[in-house]
């Protein structure tokens, strides 16, 4: 079926040589990688691997009339075996110079990279930083607004989305499946010379269905029904915030990301996570260096709900509280160094050393190693 | 300021002599006041309308060291990094970047007939049927 779509649209913006402003961009992204010994990070270990991060796309856009844009982009990623999906298909309309509505699949704005997150030839890293990035939804389908311009020296650009997303995702190292309804998330970012603030506020209902916790969710409402509804991610109220700042002095800069996600009504632990980057830009050279975190390790919630239990049930009801939420509690630590390489104005070369330092879990530890080819048309 | 500036923008192009002068040209008929800020802008696709209100037609050459010296000395970026920028714009669907002519004459024949364009060419390359707004 995927495949037909793309098939239609190759052969629809192939027959239609009368629209002649149909737009072809592309991108690629080759990423190579192994871990050291015998450490497992995503989809690496101690055998070179080419799949896990590399990534192919086409985006077809085409100017519909003067004010009516519509945009596809298909992208196949290595850790999918290479299926073509398509990202995003929305149209814009431009309602004047300042602002502009899309409709349809897109990108939601939670980071400063949202937008080119698959673009690696847009960025520094190898992947930006997953303690940061690595949220289950990027995209959603609805609708965005966006709003900018120049107040004197100072550029400004609002933007607001809202839709729904269905997602897979990984939680205690296991695959979940988020479904977010009616998400709402506002953008602001203001840039001044090298400077750039940005802030996000956003929130979806939220439901997740993980294999890893039903059964003890399960378990757990045969003690308490209640209990169990209030620990599991049942169209919960999802909130996530986000500061970032970038100063870019052209042979230098650094910038960095804090993020805050919460789930309050249910067992999941509040994360918080950031990072810090920068590098020098030398000629072709960018050397960088990297610091992140992410941290799912909170407190244990609603322990004190286990006293309304008669004594007997209480041991049960405290190993459903506390396994529930300890199977996805996790803290992390990552240090890269890289450098980026400008072949010419299309195409970089990257390479760059991740150690990951995992303060739950000592065995997580790793080491992790990639190189990588971006190019864009 | 500015004359700091352009003393420091005089010493860096004297110490590059190797490089030509640009001149960043447009139609004749555009009357509007451009800035370097203003040309900044409508480089980077920030900036859609002229002072007078019409709108920015930008035009660019194909990589080359013109194109390089425009990117360092108006936009202060690297070609690389002038790319980076637009592969961020392109895949959001918030921008296209500046249409590409290969040679001086293609911009210059390109901007004497169209009345909301922009470009620059080598300041030796430039005729009576374009305006120069400024030279590097």
């Amino acid at each position: 079926m995927k495949k037909h779509i793309l098939a239609l649209a190759i052969a629809s913006s192939l027959s239609v040589p009368a629209m002649a402003d149909v737009r072809i961009n592309g991108f690629a992204n080759l990423v190579g990688g192994m871990t050291s010994s015998d450490d497992r990070v995503k989809g690496y270990d101690d055998d070179l691997t080419f799949s896990e991060d590399s990534s192919f796309a086409l985006q077809f856009s085409g100017d519909v009339n003067d004010k009516v844009s519509a945009t596809a982009q298909f992208i196949a990623r290595g850790n999918n075996d290479y299926e073509v999906d398509m990202e995003w298909a929305y149209m814009t309309y431009e309602v004047s110079d300042a602002l502009s509505v899309s409709a349809g699949r897109l990108r939601v704005p939670l980071f400063a990279y949202s937008a080119s997150l698959d673009v690696g030839y847009s960025y520094h890293w190898i992947t930006p930083p997953e303690s940061v990035y690595a949220v289950s939804f990027s995209n959603v389908d609805g609708m965005r607004v966006n709003y900018g311009g120049f107040s004197g020296d100072v550029e400004y650009n609002f933007q607001f989305a809202t839709g729904n997303t269905s997602n897979d995702f990984e939680l205690g190292g296991q695959t979940a499946h988020l479904e977010g309804k009616n998400a709402l998330v506002f953008t602001a970012e203001a840039i001044y010379g090298g400077f750039k603030v940005r802030g996000v506020a956003a929130q979806a209902e939220i439901t997740i269905d993980s294999p890893l916790l039903t059964p003890a969710f399960a378990q757990l409402s045969q003690i308490s029904p209640s209990l169990s509804d209030l620990l599991a991610v049942r169209e919960d109220r999802g909130a996530f915030y986000g500061i970032g700042l970038e100063y870019d002095a052209h042979d230098w800069f650094v910038m960095g990301e804090y993020t805050r996600v919460t789930l309050t009504d249910s067992f999941y632990p509040g994360e918080k996570n950031f990072y810090v980057t920068g590098g020098l830009r030398l000629g072709q050279w960018t050397p960088f260096a990297t610091v992140e975190s992410s941290d799912m390790n909170t407190d244990l919630k609603f322990l004190e709900k286990t006293a309304a239990f008669p004594a007997e049930l209480q041991p049960a009801a405290l190993q459903a509280l506390a396994g529930t939420q300890l199977a996805v509690r996790s803290e992390s630590y990552r240090y890269s160094l890289g450098v980026r390489y400008d072949v010419e104005a299309n195409l970089a070369l990257k390479a760059q050393v991740t150690r990951i330092d995992d303060r739950v879990n000592e065995l997580d530890d790793a080491g992790l190693f990639r190189v990588g080819v971006n190019y864009v048309f | 300021m500015k004359k700091a500036l352009s003393v420091m923008a005089m010493a860096l192009s004297l110490s590059l002599p190797a490089l030509a002068d640009i001149a960043i040209v447009v139609n004749p008929a555009n009357s509007s006041d451009i800035s370097d800020d203003n040309i900044k802008r409508i480089f980077l696709g920030k900036e859609k309308r002229f002072s007078d209100g019409s709108e920015t037609q930008p035009v660019n050459l194909k990589e080359g060291a013109s194109r390089d010296q425009f990117n360092e000395m108006i936009l202060g970026r690297s070609s690389s990094q002038v790319s980076a920028y637009w592969s961020k714009l392109i895949f959001t669907g918030k921008g296209t970047p500046p249409k590409e002519f290969t040679t001086d004459a293609d911009i210059l024949s390109h901007i004497a007939s169209n009345k909301n364009a922009i470009g620059y060419v080598d300041a030796a390359s430039v005729n009576d049927s374009v305006k120069v707004i400024k030279t590097l």
